[in-house]
């Protein structure tokens, strides 16, 4: 199966992106999952290729509607239950 | 133990008056220690006035930033915690700790903000962080120095 891409996305890529891709890297390497992840800013994330967009909800309002790919909303990227339910659910979503 | 943020960098039981404030308190502290320009701060507010409250990433938790630039002089992280909580418009309101992130540039903080992560994680770490009364108790539940206490 092809490795997912997983971006996660803030207001500029650097910052709160990146605490959640911490974050979603963790649930992954706890549960011996792979996938690729990488952070992107909300100005730009739809045109970097990915298959799955994880962003906080005020964000998400921004891109929903022109999103090819799923996009995913975490209400706080740092309650570790949230992002495991939330990376778990899409990556079961894929078989 | 690792020093994820220096003494200088912290300050404990911040009076202020709206997140506004509360950003700028945080970002005057990294002025103090020379390591942004007042236009940061400025770059702070207007992101979140244009981008919306996505900065309040956890329960009662604001990740102040903006985007690297020139205003950036090194890498920096200062941490506060609030006398009384304020509203950033956020479903994780009212917000009792702030943090102010400086980068400058996209790759060079990384490892960094992944042990400060890793620490925002463990459950329990904002609540604490928010009850702290005095500077030095502040630094040592953010750097866990009483670990094993």
């Amino acid at each position: 199966m092809k490795v997912p891409k997983i971006q996660c996305v803030c207001g500029f890529g650097c910052g709160s992106s990146l605490m959640l891709r911490m974050a979603i890297d963790d649930i992954l390497k706890k549960h011996d999952l792979e996938a690729d992840t990488f952070c992107g800013d909300v100005g730009t994330c739809l045109s970097n290729p990915c298959d799955v967009i994880f962003i906080s909800r005020e964000l998400a309002e921004r891109i929903v509607d022109r999103a090819d790919v799923p996009v995913r909303i975490i209400e706080n990227f740092m309650d570790s239950s949230e992002v495991e339910e939330k990376v778990l659910e899409y990556m079961n979503s894929l078989n | 133990m690792e020093e994820l943020v220096r003494t200088d960098n912290i300050a404990s039981q911040v009076e202020v008056f709206d997140w506004k404030d509360a950003i700028r308190k945080a970002g005057q502290i990294l002025i103090d220690t020379g390591d942004i320009k007042e236009a940061y701060i400025e770059d702070m507010i207007e992101s979140v006035n244009t981008l919306g409250p996505y900065m309040v990433i956890a329960k009662g938790f604001a990740l102040a930033h903006a985007a690297p630039c020139e205003a950036v002089l090194h890498n920096a992280v200062s941490l506060i915690n609030l006398k009384n909580g304020v509203d950033f418009g956020s479903r994780n309101d009212p917000v009792n700790v702030v943090m102010c992130l400086a980068c400058t540039d996209r790759q060079s903080h990384m490892e960094k903000i992944q042990k400060i992560a890793m620490r925002l994680m463990e459950e329990g770490t904002i609540e604490r962080l928010a009850e702290c009364k005095t500077d030095k108790e502040l630094y040592e539940v953010f750097n866990k120095i009483k670990e094993n206490e």
